[in-house]
């Protein structure tokens, strides 16, 4: 909503109020101020009067102008074509400077002697207003030659640019803003009064009549009016400009301009698609609540607050006019419009209706008459034709205690009554505690004592309330969400550690990726109805293939250690949501250094591997069992932890390692939920010596350790403290066989180690090993 | 006498001197040799001259011991030199990696209400209407809800728009009195240079019995933690509104960069929005069955707060994993 100063001051008197307590004050009542501008004029600029006005001898594009500016004659040379019509120009005398450091200076233009310029809008500084000079005229206020055009307030207004809230309809209008100013800075509004010109006798009952049909929930004003001639005025083409309004013709300006100053909804239609028998007649019908059409003749030209059918508008060539002044409870016409089934084409006017615009219908025709009273050749009907709700206005009971509660502070019941009275609530009664007042029609936001203590508090300012810290005594809140927040944190802290940058990617992806690559996909019921592109399609299953994107991006930007992790949420086929850590490390394994004479290894399964552990912790590696479209068939693994799959890690499949034109490349995704943090008891440690034993046997190739680990896992010997696989030799001799060294700790809880104890130990497990796999000792 | 002090002195290696001290204190020595003489000197001399032997074995001691050190500090510092290295080119080998801007203002934001006793609260990002809208004083008509802004699913469920439905979730599953905050991603149909389908928020909502929750309160809570959170600003509140409190109110703190003189970053005005606020409509708690009850909510978005703390220039950055912007935060 874009308020000028001078527009404001039509209704409330601002003459002693600065543009920085304007500025506040809106703040303040929550109007926000999104910009201020304040328009000066250069000075010298000044109002001219144009004597004559001839063609330029060499030039077919200029006129040389005779300007009287007050001091004296002047000639000016002008380049615009509608000089010609003009009469009052606004003239930047000789020193004047204009914006852009433009100083006018003598010159001569085609050998032809120029004292000045004749400006257009935006070289004064002001908005666009059309191709040409500024033609000026008395709306803006007696015109006198060679008077500053900065002295005219109109002209050298402030634009206060203000961001309504969607509850604020009643401030959709310069009087509304007004309404709500004079209630901050207590003072009294203008009072706006015209007594309309009759220039015509005739009553409008005589030319046109109203038919209703259905119950009307809408109240409807029609006037009609002969119009004779449409003018444009200076006044109203800058304001219009000055809140980015366009218009098509002058009486669409008029209506638009009167519109913005009231608030109140306005339409106009050519009256001969009424005529019916003689008589312009207008039929009003409802048949559901909240919609409510105007008909002409079987014809539907507009639905209140709705919409217009655009042949029916009126235009500055139709020679009768019908105008409507309508309001319509916008909670009732929102839900009809909302939940209608044919959809409903909504026009400019329904951003206004829909929010609430203003009920004073008497005031808008009548602000609108005096428009074109003033500024058209036009000549009105006596009288309006009328249909008329009789709304019972709300009321409302408040205790101010209540009031006082939900704000903190003691506010006085005196003070409530007032702040309500300037905004216009009537107070029907007040006692010890209640004030009972009916809510004006225009506020239809407000409903409950909580809507009455914005008002309050708005008007007091919140910046007078004192902020009390809330005291309480009362168990923690550590809950199980917080927990899980902090283990969050600590594999983050972890891996960043580790040299893993967080990344934050969107949970959509493109379904044809997932499926590229093998990945489930949510089912087409379930699927996102209105994605924003295609790309971003679905919801991701996996968080791996946003982080391989990431990978291709840096690897653009010359990134040789592409090390990224996230930590978010992936959606199963039936939208199930959980939350996973994804791993990708892509390129070296470490940066160039001198140690590693600027030539770092790749990534590898080891190094990964060991990032991987230092950040989750304790698992096991078994071969992986699951397939998709990233996973290396033969460098991939499932992560188990406490003997539960929860995830896989793996070198980047070839193929797409080549696709996505990156180098070698792994991968991880593990489930946050087995990782999360859990009990444990201790065991108590042995005192005694222990020693290590290292054991090589020959098996088949074809064996993977975590076999052999979980034979020697099952003899369960208290002994054997610790098992790890410590080299692995083949060659020609050894053929389809391998040998295979593995250490063992070995300690007693109860006792030195005697002879013979370390032996029965590496004893049975030789025996194990050659039942299960024909181990031999090398 | 002096001769042997000098080779004490000239010894040039320890070696040298462990030579010089066998030829001096040696069984078959110097020394030795002259407290031999002593059995064939007289008695009356004899002890003048163990005496001056005894002094000049205790001057060369000293000179010996002297140069023993002198030379044993050279070989370390020999030893020393040879291991040196330039530690200089060291210096550019970070192995840190570095938390994403987002996530770890997010952090430091739960951290403070944490600190302050508010319960961490989730809730899914697949919403359905009433958490998401129609508890929150939102109905289907209301113009404050934008249909376009909405990502819907074919069976009619949706994109959380904010995190405000944990809320929502919170109250049914709960009983009064509440102090939670809901961190989370929320989702908007909007993609442009200052919009992006994704992005976080923190809400934050407070009950207790009726009469016990005010404004002032709310005022005291948020005004401390943007102090937290920005430092020593000034803190201003703004009549507003939002379908889900009355009264409503935005926060906005005195631009940190220009101690609210105007520039480029608070758009010259001195002040930048930062919050959305205000005490909770009854249409809320008339939506979970909560009567007789009273609270606050507030709720932000954290993007905006990290580029504004870090200067971040552009919002779509925070979503590609350029670690060009990443390593900055090591």
């Amino acid at each position: 909503m874009i308020v000028t100063r001078s527009w404001l001051n039509e209704f409330i008197d601002l003459s002693d109020v600065s543009n920085d307590t304007l500025y506040k004050t809106f703040n303040a009542i929550g109007l926000e101020v999104d910009s201020i501008k304040k328009i000066t004029i250069p000075e010298k600029v000044v109002v001219g009067k144009v004597l004559s006005c001839e063609k330029h001898p060499d030039a077919d594009k200029l006129n040389v102008c005779k300007i009287n500016v007050g001091t004296g004659t002047r000639q000016i040379v002008c380049g615009a074509a509608n000089v010609v019509n003009a009469e009052y120009v606004a003239v930047a005398t000789i020193g004047a400077e204009l914006p852009g450091d433009f100083v006018i200076k003598h010159a001569k233009l085609r050998g032809v002697e120029s004292e000045g310029m004749v400006c257009s809008s935006t070289e004064l500084g002001l908005p666009a207003m059309g191709d040409g000079i500024m033609i000026l005229d008395e709306s803006i206020g007696a015109l006198e030659v060679g008077k500053e055009l900065g002295a005219y307030p109109a002209v050298a207004d402030t634009i206060f640019e203000l961001e309504l809230t969607a509850n604020r309809g009643d401030c959709l209008s310069i009087y509304g803003v007004a309404r709500d100013l004079s209630v901050a800075l207590d003072r009294e509004l203008k009072v706006f009064e015209y007594k309309q010109e009759e220039k015509m006798k005739l009553g409008i009952a005589r030319e046109a009549e109203i038919h209703q049909e259905g119950e009307i929930d809408a109240d409807l004003y029609y006037k009609l009016a002969n119009l004779e001639q449409a003018h444009s005025s200076f006044l109203i083409s800058l304001r219009l400009a000055m809140i980015d309004e366009s218009t098509e013709g002058k009486l669409d300006a008029m209506l638009k301009y009167a519109m913005h100053t009231t608030g109140i909804a306005l339409r106009a239609y050519q009256s001969s698609l009424f005529r019916k028998d003689e008589k312009v007649t207008v039929s009003v019908r409802s048949s559901e609540k909240g919609i409510v059409e105007v008909v002409g003749n079987g014809k539907v030209f507009s639905t209140v607050g709705v919409n217009q059918d655009e042949t029916a508008k009126a235009t500055d060539e139709s020679d009768q006019i019908l105008i409507e002044a309508s309001y319509i409870n916008p909670d009732v016409m929102v839900e009809a419009v909302w939940s209608a089934e044919a959809s409903f084409v909504t026009d400019d006017l329904y951003y206004y209706t829909s929010r609430g615009s203003n009920p004073d219908l008497a005031f808008g025709l009548s602000y609108l008459s005096m428009l074109l009273d003033t500024y058209f050749e036009f000549s009105c009907y006596e009288g309006a034709l009328r249909v008329e709700v009789s709304r019972e206005k709300e009321a409302i009971a408040v205790d101010t205690k209540e009031i006082s509660s939900i704000i903190g502070m003691e506010i006085e019941k005196s003070r409530i009554v007032s702040i309500l009275q300037h905004l216009e609530f009537v107070i029907s009664s007040v006692d010890e505690t209640v004030v009972s007042a009916t809510i004006p029609l225009f506020r239809h936001d407000i409903k409950n004592v909580q809507d009455v203590a914005e008002e309050i508090v708005r008007i007091i300012g919140i910046n007078h309330i004192e902020a009390k810290p809330l005291a309480f005594t009362e168990a923690n809140r550590l809950n199980t969400t917080s927990d899980r927040y902090k283990v969050k944190k600590a594999f983050k802290n972890r891996a960043v550690g580790c040299g893993f940058y967080e990344n934050v990617s969107y949970i959509f992806t493109q379904k044809t990726v997932l499926e590229k690559y093998g990945f489930p996909t949510v089912e087409e019921k379930l699927e996102l109805s209105n994605p924003i592109a295609e790309e971003l399609n679905t919801l991701r299953t996996t968080i791996l293939t946003n982080l391989l994107q990431a990978v291709k991006r840096n690897v653009s930007y010359s990134k040789k250690s592409i090390p990224l992790f996230e930590i978010g949420t992936v959606f199963d086929p039936q939208r199930q949501e959980k939350e996973v850590l994804s791993f990708v490390v892509s390129g070296h394994s470490e940066s160039e250094s001198v140690q590693n004479a600027g030539k770092p290894k790749s990534i590898d399964f080891a190094a990964f591997v060991d990032k991987i552990s230092a950040i989750i912790g304790a698992f096991e590696l078994v071969p992986c069992s699951r397939s998709n479209g990233l996973i290396h068939p033969y460098q991939s693994a499932e992560i188990v932890v406490d003997g539960r799959v929860c995830g896989y890690l793996s070198k980047l499949h070839p193929t797409v390692q080549e696709s996505y034109d990156i180098p070698v490349t792994f991968i991880a995704e593990i489930d946050l939920d087995p990782l999360l943090p859990k009990h444990i008891n201790a065991e108590g440690v042995s005192r005694f010596q222990g020693v290590y034993k290292d054991l090589s046997v020959v098996i088949d190739k074809s064996i993977l350790y975590y076999e052999v680990a979980k034979v020697i896992k099952g003899l369960d010997l208290p002994m054997l403290k610790d098992a790890y696989p410590v080299d692995i030799y083949e060659d020609e001799k050894l053929g389809e066989k391998k040998s295979l060294t593995i250490r063992f700790f070995i300690q007693s809880m109860e006792d030195t180690l005697k002879e013979g104890d370390i032996e029965k130990v590496m004893d049975s497990i030789m025996s194990a090993l050659a039942e299960a796999f024909h181990a031999q000792i090398r | 006498m002096k001769e042997l002090e000098e080779k004490i002195v000239q010894a040039a290696s320890l070696e040298a001197l462990e030579k010089v001290r066998v030829e001096l204190f040696g069984k078959k020595g110097v020394l030795a040799a002259e407290f031999a003489k002593m059995k064939d000197i007289p008695g009356p001399e004899k002890k003048a001259f163990a005496e001056g032997l005894n002094q000049t074995k205790a001057v060369l001691q000293e000179r010996f011991d002297t140069r023993y050190e002198a030379l044993k500090a050279e070989e370390i510092e020999k030893l020393l030199k040879a291991e040196a290295i330039d530690v200089s080119l060291y210096g550019n080998k970070v192995q840190k990696g570095a938390l994403h801007p987002v996530m770890e203002t997010m952090d430091k934001i739960i951290d403070y209400f944490i600190a302050l006793n508010f319960a961490v609260e989730s809730g899914p990002m697949v919403e359905d209407d009433f958490h998401n809208f129609e508890a929150l004083n939102l109905p289907k008509y209301h113009p404050a809800r934008d249909m376009q802004d909405t990502f819907y699913f074919g069976d009619g469920s949706l994109l959380r728009t904010h995190t405000s439905p944990v809320q929502i979730r919170t109250m049914l599953e709960t009983k009064p009195p509440i102090r939670m905050i809901a961190p989370g991603s929320v989702f908007r149909r909007d993609y442009d240079v200052t919009h992006t389908p994704m992005f976080h928020q923190v809400e934050g909502l407070v009950v207790d019995e009726k009469g016990k929750i005010s404004f002032a309160n709310l005022k005291a809570i948020l005004t401390d933690f943007l102090r937290y959170l920005f430092g020593d600003v000034e803190v201003r509140f703004r009549p507003s509104f939002f379908p889900f409190t009355e009264p409503s109110a935005e926060a906005d703190i005195s631009c940190p960069f220009c101690g609210g003189d105007g520039c480029r970053v608070c758009s010259h005005t001195g002040w930048i929005e930062i919050l959305g606020c205000g005490i909770v409509d009854p249409n809320v708690f008339k939506a979970v069955g909560y009567d007789d009850v009273s609270g606050y909510a507030f709720g932000l978005g954290i993007e905006r707060i990290a580029m504004l703390i870090h200067q971040i220039p552009d919002l779509r950055s925070l979503f590609e994993g350029d670690i060009r912007l990443l390593e900055q935060f090591r």
